[in-house]
């Protein structure tokens, strides 16, 4: 019964939908297909709302990396913050984007061992200076370094980076 | 043009030896001065002293590194050719203030020229080449050494070939950044508040750049598509006065061009587009697709 009510319904309405200009799309159409049954089984319509759209916004993830907390002192991981104001020396080594000191440790050639200290600025001699003073009272070597003055880095040959890092952080860096 | 800026920078020198010529105001023609010199006119207005009672009408949005300070300079204003400046600008020291990478500039203008090359040279192969094949009927048998005439080798040039490569985006970046870093020092880089002028005549314009002594070609920079129409006008008859968005801002442009102008809505563009690299991860899944925080 309800459902030859639907088909009669239905049939006008595909009847209606043929003598109708063109004029709304196939999905209103569709809704008065439906609504053609007659009031008391009249649905609602289709809603639009984008406030669930918030738990997708929610998912996306940020493009920059964010700044560290606040911690009094050395983290349980190791890393500590860069001072407060930068100390009075003639040179700044700048933390890289990961917060981190920017020693790394390279091997070419199957053995040969060199440290670099990346991210320098201002007078890189008296880095140098400073670098092969420290590494002597640590090896007792003089040990050769190369000045790059153009990409400001600074070359240790060996590897060296756990105890400048640790200098480097006890300056202030 | 070299010939032209020679005259240019040569100009503001040659009044001092014009008295020694007797009677002769014109510059004599067979003059050879060299490339750096440096026009006297445009070293007169010295960059603003710490204690200037000018307002400051732009400060840096970003964090500025403790070890750094702000570069600061003159904001100046279209509207009327004598005009005095409005106020000082703070701008960020990581853009405008980098040290001087020639070697990435070069890279950078290289990969600019070349990357979009594609040459079209092409030299036909011996199997491409007009003649020979088999001889129909076979003749008299004679041993004769090949003949190397009309061969070609298949390393010679073939087909259409690209050139294009990438440099990484970080390089591209710092390329842009040594650029206006070495148009501020220079004095070539000015800051204005707004493109608005009174007329659209471009006889106005080539008057405030002669007037200003700015130099001999302007690129001017705004952001966004609204560009006032008087300027857009004014420049539109001139081929070394060129109007350019934000986004569309190349080293080559930079350095083609003697003189950048920027809005302080384009310092800002600017820098939140060029210190977000300095601050960003590597990317998870290209940049087009939406971040939370994308600048």
């Amino acid at each position: 019964m309800a459902a030859s009510f639907t088909l009669r319904g239905a049939l006008l309405g595909v009847s209606r939908l043929r003598c109708r200009t063109p004029g709304p799309p196939a999905g209103a159409a569709g809704l008065r297909f439906v609504c053609n049954a007659g009031p008391e089984e009249r649905r609602a319509g289709i809603i639009e709302s984008t406030e669930e759209y918030k738990f997708v916004e929610r998912l996306i993830p940020p493009s920059r990396v964010p700044a560290p907390p606040r911690h009094a002192g050395v983290t349980p991981s190791g890393w500590s913050p860069p001072a407060d104001s930068p100390p009075p020396l003639p040179y700044v080594i700048r933390r890289s984007r990961m917060h981190n000191i920017p020693v790394y440790t390279d091997l070419t050639n199957g053995s040969r061992k060199m440290t670099l200290i990346r991210k320098v600025e201002g007078d890189i001699w008296a880095l140098e200076k400073d670098v092969k003073e420290f590494l002597k009272e640590v090896t007792g070597k003089e040990l050769p370094t190369q000045v790059n003055e153009v990409t400001m880095t600074l070359k240790v040959k060996g590897h060296f980076d756990g105890e400048l890092k640790q200098w480097l952080t006890s300056k202030g860096f | 043009m070299l010939r032209y800026s020679l005259v240019i920078c040569g100009r503001g020198v040659a009044k001092r030896f014009a008295s020694s010529f007797s009677g002769e105001s014109a510059l004599p023609p067979n003059l050879l001065l060299p490339t750096n010199l440096v026009d006297p006119d445009r070293l007169k207005r010295p960059p603003p002293p710490a204690d200037c009672s000018l307002p400051v009408l732009r400060k840096c949005d970003a964090v500025i590194p403790a070890h750094l300070s702000p570069v600061q300079t003159w904001v100046e204003t279209l509207e009327s050719r004598d005009s005095e400046p409005l106020g000082l600008a703070h701008l960020h020291p990581d853009v405008f203030a980098v040290p001087p990478r020639l070697d990435i500039l070069h890279s950078v203008e290289i990969w600019q020229k070349n990357f979009k090359r594609i040459s079209h040279a092409n030299t036909k192969v011996r199997s491409e080449v007009r003649g020979g094949g088999k001889k129909p009927v076979e003749t008299e048998r004679k041993w004769k050494s090949p003949s190397w005439k009309h061969q070609i080798s298949d390393m010679e040039r073939r087909g259409p070939t690209s050139y294009y490569y990438m440099l990484p985006m970080k390089v591209r970046v710092q390329g842009l950044k040594v650029a206006l870093s070495s148009k501020m020092t220079q004095d070539y880089l000015h800051i204005v508040d707004s493109l608005n002028i009174p007329t659209p005549d471009s006889q106005y314009l080539l008057d405030l750049i002669k007037h200003r002594h700015w130099g001999e070609s302007v690129l001017i920079v705004d952001v966004g598509e609204e560009i006032p129409e008087n300027i857009l006008q004014a420049a539109a008859s001139l081929n070394t006065v060129n109007i350019i968005p934000a986004i569309g801002l190349n080293v080559h442009s930079l350095l083609k061009h003697e003189a950048v102008v920027l809005t302080l809505e384009t310092i800002k563009f600017l820098e939140d587009k060029l210190l977000w690299h300095d601050q960003r991860y590597t990317p998870l899944y290209p940049f087009k697709l939406p971040y939370s925080d994308f600048p």
